[in-house]
């Protein structure tokens, strides 16, 4: 009898355990900080100040009584439609979806160590609390995989819910001169003379790039045909073709072209176009054939693609002459 | 829970601003005194009535931008910037068109307007926003508009404009050798060597006439317009649905090269369209997830026509064929001899030795390669359907993770290719060819992918991201190809004779008619069907597992593996399954079946070949046996990566990121495929001050495929700096320099004849320039070391460009109202290249482009203002642009400015 009670309060310890670390759901009702696991971090808590030991929502216009100049520009943004998300909870709306419960701010006075200030934070913590809300959107599905992430940028480095530049995504400062504060190269690159139309505002980096992380290399992004970004404004250069410049689809536009700008014509990465195509017609470990001996570069002078002008692909002609 | 929580607050919600506004009132009276110790408090209220005044605002602001109007339920504010550009160019105008293409006139250069509801109930929108730039001839115009009600719809539009004027010289026939007689030659002939024993004046790149290509033979004058229109319906609900649509067309003139015997330059109409739709919707009913499918439609057509014919592009038909005889092509007939002329080069002549008939001014020499007329049309249509099903969850304890997977087809179907050329072709005694035939190609993609990050401990996470990818495209075309051949009238020759015609009429049974078609033993079959089949495809598998740390709040790293495995499949086969032989020919007779039997028809022993037939019109006809199925080439590759990275942060004030790879792969699939790879990346940014920001990084890619018989290398490596200032309202400075190194080398082999030799430029006590490094002469050369190449040159090709670029510029208020800007961008680029013959021009391996601007800002009143700015743009090339001996080509350099004056009005 003894065996059996002590066997059951152990079992009962034990299950007791079990349930209390077992990976279940988290509960539906969004904390002050989230305990997301990606970034994983947990976003500091405000001490509790109130009778029940825990801060609670008091409000956005509660919030305006101190901070109207921020609430009436904040009113004005995508952000105030948080007010309207009542499935949520008070937990995903107005300024304490962002910064948290603010009654203990409340009381204290301002006390800022008792409100999430997004300032005082590593990047970590607040990619965890925008993502709070902002995971699931089309662009944040692979936020997880975000290179600038890893490089400890947050999504206030480029965003600012209160002092925007832009109206569209909130931007600190317009692209691309906000791209060009960390990528540096990247600006050099588009004032050559031969370059993607960014600088005239026709094109934008995150037209090609998912700046909140791809699966893919450099966070470039895919084609709705689930091909090669570049195709969706240089739709003739898709195919597909019933002979293929195989490498085109094989490796890449880059193979021959430099994404952003360079010093040559049509971006090409060489600045004679015979020496780039002889860099792989060359009999020697190459699936591609070797230049005949009839172009005699001495004296058959012209560029490769005078003749082989349908270069991305051809759908007649094997040595893309049409 | 959540409504009774509501109506606690709205109970207390007075009690608590009157708490909230009075602990706002200390702090903020507490710091005001800080601030202003001696102004009382007293005073306040009246201070911040007479500033919160708008007419006092907006007077104090200068114009800045005007809060708006409301009317109705809406705050409405507007802005317009409108005014006159005035733009002076000299130099290459092309150029300055290819590169910038800025003109005079009026223009929008900028309008916005917004309409936003005051109380967020509007009635059929809440907000509305529209802004463009461009407008009025600019050669990008963008237009942006978005409506949205709030948990009723969210609709973006964005219309772009992109004219695509180029027409950059692209060195086409760049050793377009001088005329005979050039400025400061000899008073007879051409440049001239002496070569043999004993020596022979022997005149060498010379060419009559010599016609340099100042233009690109590719030039084009596009217009890209491009939409796209996204709804999103019910944006805030766990259940949102988005439409999209998109238009892409691409059209305008351009020209279109090809060889055939010679190189014209036809017009192109290009005309390019794309029509995408898009619906999707995503699920968020799960906790912590989202499900999402997209469903995309593409449809692509292409309507490019190209021609060259009289009518179309006389400028192209400079000479006339003569031909008094009465019989085939007519007298005078227009003929167009090609862009490139190099007459007596050994190996190479173009359009042929004498293009030009002696004694005469325009006529065409008729056994020229030449054209009368050409044209092309080909129809592709494109159906591109896709799926794709994403999906993002954190629903698990510290667990997150992410995926999707797509199929996309895509059938590429060109029902009505036809291309008809009309002309002379030397070296096949072609008068013309027809082809014809349907093609279809198409691409099946599948691809999937799937993330997961697992917190182990606060500090350290793992990260797996798997990816799949496999496409394969199988092609076909049912070739159908008719070569054409001359007629035989006595006494005419290539282009004089006209298109002969095969049939009874023309050709009876038996007989050499003047009007059958002329052959030799050589020529090619009169009629080719055919079957061609291609096919390429990847699979693609990749995998990175990575580890994530968290040190200590000022350091973190991570350190993973990427492991991926490629395997490329490719094979292209054609069938001639049918040929015909028309007879007719100099040599025909009724031992050859008139020269019918000919080519696979040949007869062996007095009979015809197995699978050719004698038809009862003369013709032969060929039918190929069915031959075995093509070998498929496969190319396997695996990629291994090292991944390491880190981020400290020894001060609050200074960042230092980094991120590196080393990789090795054990095959490649092009030469210049790397076999190794190592990436640095580092970045600094260090605030120095609260005004004050430094800037650093260096980024360095190698990529090393170093077989042997490749020995390619190559390397890009950018080192930057950039500051920016801002010490107080009035005043901004920023400044950065970039510099850009690019090198790349590998082993060539190539054919090149060693009989031409550089002239000697008078006088003749210049040196003969020597061929340049690495690029030696036959027969003590070393050959390429390939084995079995077909071209027996070899030598390391080399390039590099080493790039510096600088940027500058001053925002300074120099009083309320006056806003002065002065700044410059400059690019500044020497390379290096193996040159494959010295006379080639450098092209864009040196130059200078600089833009220097400035502007000024006046604030009028009330949200006017003036401006008035300065862009100058200066590109000119720096290198060999122009080598001795050859047609002068004109230089690419230009410089102009733009000189802007608008007015801007906020309301």
């Amino acid at each position: 009898m003894a065996r059996v009670a002590i066997s059951t309060a152990l079992g009962l310890l034990l299950l007791g355990s079990f349930l209390s670390a077992a990976p279940w759901a988290q509960t539906q009702e969004k904390p002050a900080a989230t305990d997301k696991t990606v970034p994983v971090v947990q976003a500091k808590t405000p001490p509790a100040t109130s009778a029940t030991g825990r801060a609670e929502y008091v409000g956005a216009i509660v919030c305006k009584t101190c901070h109207e100049d921020i609430y009436n520009n904040w009113e004005k943004s995508p952000h105030w439609k948080t007010t309207l998300d009542t499935k949520g909870g008070p937990s995903h709306q107005g300024c304490e979806g962002c910064h948290g419960p603010g009654s203990a701010h409340v009381a204290g006075g301002g006390d800022k160590t008792k409100i999430f200030v997004f300032s005082e934070h590593s990047s970590k913590e607040i990619n965890a609390q925008c993502l709070t809300c902002h995971a699931g959107g089309t662009q944040h599905m692979n936020a997880i995989n975000s290179v600038h992430s890893k490089n400890d940028v947050s999504c206030t480095s480029c965003h600012s819910s209160h002092h925007a530049e832009t109206k569209e995504f909130l931007l600190v400062k317009a692209q691309p001169a906000l791209c060009y504060s960390c990528h540096l190269d990247k600006k050099a690159q588009f004032a050559m003379p031969f370059h993607h139309r960014v600088d005239e505002g026709l094109i934008q980096c995150s037209d090609c790039h998912n700046v909140h992380g791809t699966v893919g290399p450099k966070q470039v992004r895919a084609s709705s045909t689930q091909d090669a970004i570049c195709f969706t404004c240089h739709i003739d250069k898709q195919g597909p073709f019933v002979y293929e410049h195989s490498t085109v689809k094989v490796d890449g536009c880059q193979s021959c072209h430099v994404p952003h700008g360079g010093p040559n014509p049509h971006m090409l990465k060489l600045s004679n176009v015979n020496l780039l195509c002889l860099q792989c017609h060359t009999t020697s470990f190459s699936s591609a054939p070797g230049a005949p001996s009839f172009h005699n570069q001495s004296t058959f002078f012209q560029a490769c693609t005078l003749c082989h002008v349908e270069i991305h692909g051809s759908n007649f002609d094997a040595t893309f002459f049409k | 829970m959540t409504v009774r929580i509501n109506a606690d607050l709205k109970a207390n919600r007075w009690q608590e601003n009157s708490r909230s506004a009075a602990l706002c009132s200390n702090v903020q009276r507490r710091g005001f005194a800080r601030v202003f110790p001696g102004l009382s408090i007293l005073k306040i209220p009246a201070l911040a009535a007479l500033l919160m005044s708008p007419a006092v605002l907006w007077a104090q602001s200068g114009s800045g931008d005007s809060p708006g109007i409301n009317s109705g339920d809406y705050n409405i504010h507007q802005t317009i910037e409108a005014g006159y550009r005035a733009n002076f160019v000299n130099g290459n105008k092309d150029t300055y068109d290819t590169f910038e293409n800025l003109g005079s006139g009026l223009r929008l250069f900028n309008y916005s307007f917004e309409m936003r509801s005051l109380d967020h109930k509007g009635f059929l929108f809440d907000s509305l926003t529209f802004s463009n730039f461009g407008y009025g001839g600019d050669p990008n115009d963008v237009t942006r508009l978005r409506i949205q009600k709030n948990k009723i719809y969210d609709f973006r539009m964005l219309f772009r404009r992109d004219k695509n004027f180029w027409d950059y010289n692209l060195l086409a026939n760049p050793l377009n050798p001088a005329s005979l007689n050039p400025p400061g030659s000899p008073s007879s002939g051409c440049y001239a060597t002496t070569v043999g024993t004993p020596p022979v004046v022997a005149p060498v790149v010379c060419s009559s006439p010599a016609v340099a290509i100042n233009n690109s033979p590719h030039s084009m004058d596009l217009v890209r317009r491009m939409q796209d229109y996204n709804l999103t319906l019910m944006p805030q609900s766990r259940i949102q649905v988005r439409l999209g649509y998109s238009r892409n067309r691409d059209e305008g003139p351009g020209f279109f090269t090809t060889d055939g015997g010679t190189i014209s330059d036809f017009n192109q109409n290009y005309s390019y369209t794309t029509n995408a739709y898009r619906a999707g919707i995503d699920f968020k009913v799960l906790p912590r997830t989202t499900i999402s499918y997209d469903q995309f439609l593409s449809y692509f057509k292409q309507d490019n026509v190209v021609t060259d014919n009289p009518a179309v592009n006389p400028q192209n038909f400079g000479y006339q064929l003569a031909n008094p005889t009465g019989n085939g092509t007519p007298n005078g007939a227009p003929v167009d001899l090609g862009i490139v002329y190099s007459t007596q080069t050994p190996a190479e002549v173009l359009p042929c030795a004498a293009p030009i008939v002696t004694g005469t001014t325009n006529t065409a020499n008729p056994t020229c390669n030449g054209y009368l007329s050409y044209s092309q049309v080909g129809r592709p249509r494109n159906f591109m359907p896709t799926e794709r099903v994403r999906f993002q969850s954190d629903y698990f304890k510290d667990f997150e993770m992410s995926g999707s997977l797509g199929y996309s087809t895509s059938d590429n179907v060109i029902p009505d290719f036809q291309e008809n050329v009309n002309g002379f072709t030397a070296r096949t005694g072609e008068r013309g060819s027809t082809t014809s035939g349907p093609a279809n190609a198409k691409r099946v993609s599948v691809n999937a992918n799937w993330s997961g990050v697992y917190a182990v401990t606060a500090k350290l996470s793992i990260l797996d991201q798997f990816r799949y990818d496999n496409w394969r495209i199988p092609g076909a075309w049912a070739l159908d190809e008719t070569n054409v051949f001359g007629t035989g009238y006595a006494g005419l020759a290539g282009l004089q004779q006209s298109e002969a015609i095969f049939n009874a009429a023309n050709c009876p049974l038996g007989s050499n008619a003047v009007t059958c078609p002329q052959h030799t033993t050589t020529s090619a079959a009169d009629v080719t069907t055919g079957l061609a089949s291609t096919f390429l495809g990847q699979n693609l598998k990749s995998n990175t597992l990575e580890l994530q740390y968290d040190f200590s709040k000022r350091l973190s790293a991570h350190v993973g593996y990427l492991y991926t495995n490629r395997t490329i499949s490719q094979f292209s086969d054609t069938n001639d399954s049918g040929l015909v032989y028309f007879p007719g020919g100099a040599t025909a007779s009724a031992a050859n079946d008139f020269l019918a039997a000919r080519g696979s028809c040949t007869e062996v022993g007095g009979a015809l070949p197995a699978g050719c037939t004698l038809n009862t019109d003369g013709s032969v006809s060929f039918v190929a046996p069915v031959a075995a199925g093509p070998t498929r080439s496969l190319t396997t590759i695996n990629e291994n990566a090292l991944l390491f990275g880190f981020v400290y942060r020894p001060i609050d004030a200074l960042r230092i990121t980094s991120d590196f790879e080393f990789g090795y792969n054990d095959n490649s699939y092009t030469r210049i495929d790397p076999r190794q790879v190592q990436s640095y990346k580092i970045h600094a940014s260090y605030k120095v001050k609260t005004w004050a920001t430094l800037d650093g990084a260096v980024e360095i890619h190698e990529n090393r495929d170093n077989v042997t018989d490749i020995n390619n290398l190559e390397h890009d490596r950018t080192f930057s700096f950039a500051t920016i200032l801002m010490p107080n309202q009035r005043i901004s400075v920023d400044f950065g320099y970039n510099y850009w190194n690019v090198y790349t080398q590998s082993l060539i082999c190539f054919a090149y004849s060693t009989s031409v030799t550089n002239p000697a430029p008078p006088p003749a006590t210049l040196p003969v320039s020597s061929f340049p490094i690495g690029v030696p002469m036959l027969p003590t050369g070393p050959a390429c070391p390939i084995a079995g190449a077909s071209s027996p040159l070899g030598a390391l090709s080399t390039y590099s460009s080493n790039d510096h670029f600088a940027h500058a510029g001053i925002i300074w208020k120099t009083t309320k109202r006056v806003t002065t800007m002065v700044g410059y961008g400059g690019s500044f680029v020497r390379g290096n290249t193996i040159f494959l013959n010295p006379l080639t021009p450098s092209g864009t391996l040196d130059f200078n482009y600089q833009k220097p601007y400035a502007s000024v800002v006046i604030e009028l009143y009330r949200g006017l203002s003036y401006k008035m700015s300065w862009d100058y743009f200066g590109f000119n090339e720096t290198g060999a642009t122009n080598p001795f001996g050859l047609a002068a080509i004109p230089l690419q350099d230009f410089n102009g400015s733009n000189a802007t004056f608008s007015f801007r009005y906020s309301f």
